[in-house]
């Protein structure tokens, strides 16, 4: 397909790379390159949402409060964005980073960064993935798509698709297809989350509830995948007396990172607790102390 | 699947859409997908006509995205947070039921959902003169029920009027006609529930489970589904007009024995707050039988797990006495 001289520009000229996103979470050399797909994969309540909205800010915060100043698409599948409580991790980041106190321009700025969209059917989010290709090259700073969630419209597809197989998963593959294509054209990165619909249960092992069940365009595209689950505490307290404790203990999450690097298979484990200023990743001391209060 | 239709944009005529049709484009996701330049030679068009007519229709089409300052602006101006009336509650729910979001209630039978659902409902109606919608799936609402924790409110039989007017009542038994009052009230029923008295500030679906968990299970996919679309419709209409959503659900237990909402793992990541209704089971409960425990089980502002006992006879109030409970009978018609 022809382009003009400037989507041509706009296509070769060097994006963002995202890979020291979070050394925490992606220790050494194994962060997320230019054209890598991260999913964020676990059951309700394992952190999956806060830790996309800890890489969102990063992302958007002035390189002066620890960010990386780089534009963002966030796709809405599910209208699960929450925008006021987004809104007070990046206020208490910038106020922790800047002496002279956050004021409402550097928060306005940082929300200039972010590109909001709602998508409310597969079909409309194949349309706005072609749309938002006139935006990838208007906007060289554009280096990162969330997607939140991609397996929103799974139920709804594989009822629309009848008995076949490939007509269910035909419009995600289309999407994930595109997908392949703006990674491989613009070199920017993706992170979706994806729901888990099958909890680990008596019957089945766990290794059955991990696996992916979106369609294979989209498995193979993906690079990593961080599937994340949740601590519970502890369940022998007696409701009275335990009240303020339950309280006081924090909630650990632990995420388990997979991805391939030249062909082997390497994989490590992060945990973090939720704060009233995002995500706190704990170190492995930490972690243990934490376990033990358990 | 938006099918291609004569006349759609500029430049789409008769012609040109048998043309499309013979080559095997018959939607506009086919359209907007597939290779410009070729089409134009197989269909005989000119290029600039048709990549004109695919601009066209991916702008009338696909969703514009907004800026984060703006979004943010907008929700800051409308964002409301409703009290439940019950101070124990809104501690759990930090401070009431947020607009724009589904929050939900499970709790086995007989604890206490449809008294809390006609509490909420009776506080916003009464105290913050607001209209509420009230979806009964189940048959157990009672107006005269409503009617005793008003007058326990007021004693003037005109404001207990007036806020009993302003409690909208929608009574249906399958979840086709869920969908379609779902869908009826964001076409415009919304407002012409908002002429009488303060604008729609809540939906009450009582309960969701009762319409849904009859189609799980079994092999086919349908009711998951309709599972999914019922959540966007309520999704939906809790964002554009800004009402809270809250949704009753039932309980189940889990393969290690202990209670879980219902429903399944799908439904799961749809509420943005689930609270877990039970009773109390201790001796200082037996001389308060309306004594009940709520417990937060997913929540994006509060640590999860944290307790409050509340009473479920606090929206009526009174020196009656052991009235509260519409189990016990003596005030049903």
């Amino acid at each position: 397909m022809s382009e003009s001289g400037a989507q041509l520009l706009a296509r070769l000229e060097a994006r963002r790379c995202l890979k020291d996103i979070e050394p925490r979470l992606f220790p050494e050399d194994r962060g997320p390159d230019q054209g890598a797909v991260v999913e964020l994969f676990g059951l309700e309540g394992t952190g999956k949402t806060e830790l996309l909205y800890h890489l969102l800010c990063r992302c958007v915060l002035p390189e002066a409060a620890g960010g990386l100043e780089v534009d963002v698409v966030f796709v809405d599948t599910d209208y699960s964005l929450d925008m006021l409580h987004l809104v007070s991790i990046l206020d208490s980041k910038l106020s922790a980073a800047l002496l002279a106190g956050a004021d409402e321009a550097a928060l306005r700025s940082c929300l200039s960064r972010l590109l909001f969209v709602h998508c409310y059917s597969s079909s409309q989010l194949l349309l706005t993935l072609h749309f938002l290709e006139t935006t990838l090259s208007s906007r060289p700073a554009l280096a990162l798509i969330l997607i939140d969630s991609i397996s929103a419209f799974y139920w709804v597809d594989r009822c629309e698709g009848g008995a076949s197989y490939t007509k269910q998963e035909e419009k995600l593959s289309r999407c994930a297809e595109l997908l392949g294509r703006l990674l491989r054209d613009y070199r920017i990165t993706v992170f979706a989350t994806c729901h888990a619909i099958r909890r680990p249960g008596v019957s089945s092992s766990s290794s059955d509830s991990e696996r992916s069940y979106l369609c294979r365009s989209w498995q193979r595209l993906v690079t990593h995948r961080l599937l994340c689950s949740r601590q519970e505490p502890g369940n022998n307290m007696a409701a009275e007396g335990g009240h303020d404790q339950e309280q006081r203990r924090q909630q650990i999450f632990t995420v388990h990172c997979t991805t391939f690097s030249s062909r082997v298979k390497v994989s490590w484990s992060s945990s973090f607790c939720v704060t009233e200023a995002g995500v706190e990743f704990l170190s492995a001391s930490e972690e243990n102390k934490c376990a033990a209060r358990q | 699947m938006v099918v291609l239709r004569e006349g759609m944009c500029p430049g789409l005529d008769e012609d040109l859409l048998r043309d499309l049709c013979a080559a095997d484009i018959k939607t506009v996701e086919d359209l907007v997908s597939s290779d410009i330049e070729g089409l134009a030679q197989k269909c005989s068009v000119s290029y600039k006509a048709l990549f004109a007519i695919r601009r066209v229709l991916l702008a009338q089409h696909t969703a514009f995205p907004v800026s984060g300052a703006d979004l943010y602006e907008e929700l800051l101006s409308s964002t409301a947070i409703l009290s439940t009336g019950n101070p124990s509650l809104d501690k759990l729910l930090d401070s009431g039921l947020y607009t724009g979001e589904i929050t939900e209630l499970s709790g086995g039978p007989g604890s206490g959902k449809s008294q809390v659902c006609f509490g909420v409902a009776v506080h916003i109606s009464y105290q913050l003169k607001q209209s509420v919608i009230y979806i009964d799936t189940t048959g157990g609402l009672a107006a005269s029920r409503l009617l005793q924790m008003l007058q326990a409110e007021t004693s003037n039989t005109e404001e207990q009027m007036e806020a009993l007017q302003r409690i909208h009542v929608f009574r249906l038994f399958d979840v086709y006609a869920l969908l379609d009052c779902l869908y009826s009230l964001r076409s415009g029923g919304l407002q012409q529930a908002s002429v009488g008295g303060g604008s729609v500030k809540a939906v009450i679906v009582d309960s969701v489970s009762a319409v849904i968990s009859p189609l799980l299970g079994g092999k086919q996919n349908e009711g998951m589904s309709l599972m999914i679309q019922v959540a966007g419709a309520l999704k939906t209409m809790a964002k554009d007009f800004n009402v809270a959503a809250l949704v009753t659900n039932h309980v189940t237990r889990s393969g290690s024995g202990e209670v879980q909402p219902g429903l399944g793992v799908s439904w799961s990541h749809i509420p943005r707050t689930r609270i877990l209704l039970e009773r109390v089971e201790k001796a200082a409960a037996v001389s308060q039988p309306s004594l009940r425990s709520a417990k937060l089980i997913k929540s994006s502002r509060q640590p999860c797990h944290i307790k409050e006992e509340f009473d479920l006879q606090w929206w009526s109030r009174s020196e009656k006495g052991s009235s509260g409970k519409r189990k016990l009978g003596e005030t049903d018609s």
